[in-house]
């Protein structure tokens, strides 16, 4: 009887806890293979968090919005320790990332989707998360599939005047998927694929890799993160001259590479990214919402990152409380028409209309975030080359 | 280019995995001197060598901003060396010396905590970001390069490369003449083979332990620093990446046998790269992404057919 009582207040307490904020689960590849990308999408998560508070909060009671951190090291393993914390002992209403696709498809099938908790993504991209439900609707995503991606990076390299290429790519989720939809796409435009080898992330050399692939073709497709191997099979790259032109993706796109190597030695590299159309409204709303709080408004899923916090609070704030059951049907509505259009940073103009009951459709800094049937979204994408010794994006068109 | 004798068997496989294997050999050295001395498997090793890399990386930093010149990694290390000592004397007083008479798996447990520890003080206080140690690429040495050519050959061996190569050899000769040669080599090996007959017989067997971290200390630093030299970047992880296959070396090699923790170092490097030869037709025997694989094939079948290593070192 005694044990019952106790465990009652402790559920009493855990429920008045609840009431008095909404905490969301933000698992983020804070430590890992690209700490250095993931610093500034932190950083916009917590700008969408404070920019709700400032502007009354949730709900009529005006609640904190809370985002409750973890480190997903961008690691299978880590990310499902990481999110069955966030899930089941601080109980959040939904999870806002994690960064990487293993990761996120990892969380997703063991924790999230069993706990019917929405998972909303702020960078995973590969093709393989689009297909992952079966009969639910718990995973969405802010960025845009590799599917895309891969066929933008091919038509690119065929524009360049490259027909012939290696592809090396990391053995994990994200980095296999857009290699295969990279050749694939490279070999249907007339190109010709030389040779196609997986390697193993984090090795100390990549010469015998280098060494393989180099011997077909000058050109190399390579998909890996900068930080667990990226880097040091480049370097290897180029210090046995098997290669001099690399291409790629959001993976290896990091300061780091340049200093690492050295700005002289990059000169016919190309990576792509995931982008933000900078002429829209939405991405107007957001620069001067980024720029005045010193962050990197057009890094890679920076602006994805904020349009995921501000969709996730409009979800929880369009379906009235923090169940967690209504809230994927909650954020379809809030993100597609019909509806008011809510740019970024007009979190007390979503409130109010909400609270007379009218409709929003969500406009974001990354695009106008109307997720499919998947859970996906229509992106953009820029390709950056070393210019004066920094990445110099544009938009391929 | 492509052409010469060897070129592409020497250039990028033997040598890559005769430098992985120097590196390999010297961090097995302190685990198997650990393991035969004082009958534990150090999991806290990779993570000691990492933090080496990381306070040399600091020492260089400082040196640059105070007198502003740029000192090479190999004399940083210097000093750096004698922090790494008092880091491995500090570990083995507070988490391995209250366990010494208790189970084995304690202090087993207490070195595996120890490594999370390490880790995450190092991220800590340097970041989780990777840092440069020596920024660009390094070209392979002209010099060498144009001798090697004119007698048909070419060798591409960068500096960085024949440092290590140089440094183990020398490392090797000063640990042999130690362990032979001086009374504390001769008592460490003694204590290795029995640790009871060797306090009986008046060997003080703190120093002992003392001198083991002392020489495991300085071989990790070594292969610490040989690591970051060779992949020209510090990151946090890169300890525990290369403790696997270094346990692999020295059961290779024999546990408490410092010969065969080279020998075995060697192999497991050579064995590595070498899979991925076109040893038959042209494609990779091996898939490069299953090199790590290989390590632990040979570890597994030593252990089946020849359990005290290829040095008869201890079976357990």
């Amino acid at each position: 009887m005694k044990k019952l009582l106790l465990a009652n207040t402790a559920i009493a307490l855990l429920a008045t806890a609840a009431a008095a904020d909404v905490t969301v689960g933000n698992p983020m590849a804070m430590t890992g293979p690209i700490p250095d990308l993931v610093a500034p999408m932190a950083k916009a998560v917590d700008l969408a968090a404070a920019h709700i508070n400032e502007q009354g909060g949730m709900f009529a009671g005006g609640e904190m919005f809370k985002v409750e951190r973890a480190d997903s090291a961008c690691d299978p393993t880590a990310a499902v320790d990481a999110v069955t914390k966030l899930i089941n002992v601080s109980n959040v209403a939904g999870i806002i990332g994690p960064v990487c696709s293993g990761a996120t498809i990892a969380q997703a099938e063991s924790v999230s989707m069993p706990a019917g908790v929405v998972t909303l993504s702020v960078s995973a991209s590969s093709p393989a998360i689009s297909t992952m439900e079966d009969g639910t609707d718990l995973v969405f995503r802010t960025a845009a599939s590799d599917a895309y991606q891969g066929v933008a990076l091919a038509d690119l390299a065929i524009a360049n005047g490259i027909t012939e290429i290696a592809v090396s790519y990391a053995n994990d989720d994200y980095n296999a998927a857009i290699a295969g939809v990279f050749s694939e796409a490279f070999v249907a435009a007339g190109g010709t694929v030389t040779a196609n080898e997986a390697h193993e992330p984090s090795k100390a050399s990549y010469r015998s890799e280098v060494a393989t692939l180099g011997a077909t073709s000058d050109n190399l497709a390579l998909f890996a993160y900068y930080g667990s191997g990226g880097i040091t099979l480049m370097r290897n790259a180029l210090e046995t001259a098997a290669f001099d032109t690399f291409i790629g993706a959001d993976g290896m796109l990091s300061d780091e590479v340049i200093e690492q190597i050295g700005a002289e030695n990059l000169g016919s590299t190309t990576f792509t990214t995931s982008a933000s159309d900078a002429s829209t409204s939405a991405f107007g709303a957001w620069k001067a919402l980024a720029d005045a709080a010193d962050v990197p408004a057009s890094d890679p899923f920076v602006p994805n990152s904020y349009d995921a916090t501000f969709l996730m609070a409009l979800a929880i704030e369009a379906a009235g409380s923090a169940d967690r059951d209504g809230i994927a049907a909650s954020l379809r509505a809030v993100a597609t028409a019909p509806g008011e259009i809510i740019l970024p940073g007009e979190w007390a103009k979503a409130k109010a209309i909400l609270a007379a009951g009218g409709e929003i459709n969500y406009e974001g800094a990354a695009g106008n975030q109307d997720f499919d049937g998947n859970g996906d979204v229509a992106g953009e994408f820029s390709k950056s080359t070393v210019v004066d010794g920094a990445w110099a994006a544009e938009l391929i068109k | 280019m492509w052409d010469a004798f060897g070129f592409e068997f020497v250039n990028f496989y033997l040598i890559p995995g005769l430098v992985l294997g120097c590196i390999y050999a010297l961090g097995a050295i302190g685990i198997t001197l650990t393991f035969g001395i004082l009958r534990f498997a150090n999991f806290a090793h990779g993570e000691l060598m990492m933090m080496g890399a990381y306070l040399t990386w600091t020492i260089m930093a400082i040196i640059t901003a105070v007198i502003g010149i740029t000192v090479h990694p190999l004399i940083a290390a210097i000093p750096a060396s004698i922090v790494v000592i008092y880091l491995f004397f500090w570990t083995d007083k507070f988490f391995y010396k209250p366990f010494r008479k208790a189970d084995t798996i304690k202090v087993v447990m207490a070195s595996f905590g120890m490594m999370l520890i390490l880790r995450s003080a190092v991220q800590v206080i340097w970041g989780p970001n990777q840092l440069t140690f020596v920024p660009g690429i390094a070209k392979p040495n002209a010099g060498l390069m144009s001798w090697t050519d004119d007698i048909g050959a070419i060798l591409l061996i960068p500096n960085k490369h024949l440092l290590i190569f140089a440094g183990t050899i020398v490392f090797v000769v000063v640990l042999s003449y130690i362990l032979n040669r001086t009374r504390i080599g001769k008592a460490m090996r003694a204590v290795s083979d029995s640790p009871d007959l060797a306090h009986v017989t008046g060997i003080d067997v703190d120093q002992v332990i003392r001198a083991t971290w002392i020489v495991g200390g300085v071989c990790a630093l070594a292969a610490g620093v040989f690591l970051a030299m060779d992949i020209q970047l510090l990151e946090t992880t890169m300890g525990f990446r290369m403790l696997l296959p270094m346990f692999a070396a020295a059961i290779l090699g024999g546990i408490g046998k410092p010969y065969g923790a080279v020998a075995g170092g060697l192999i497991i490097g050579l064995a590595e790269e070498l899979s991925a030869y076109p040893w038959i037709g042209t494609e990779p025997l091996l898939s490069p992404g299953y090199k790590t694989g290989v390590a632990f094939a040979i570890m597994v079948v030593m252990l089946i057919l020849r359990p005290q290593g290829l040095f008869k070192g201890r079976s357990f």
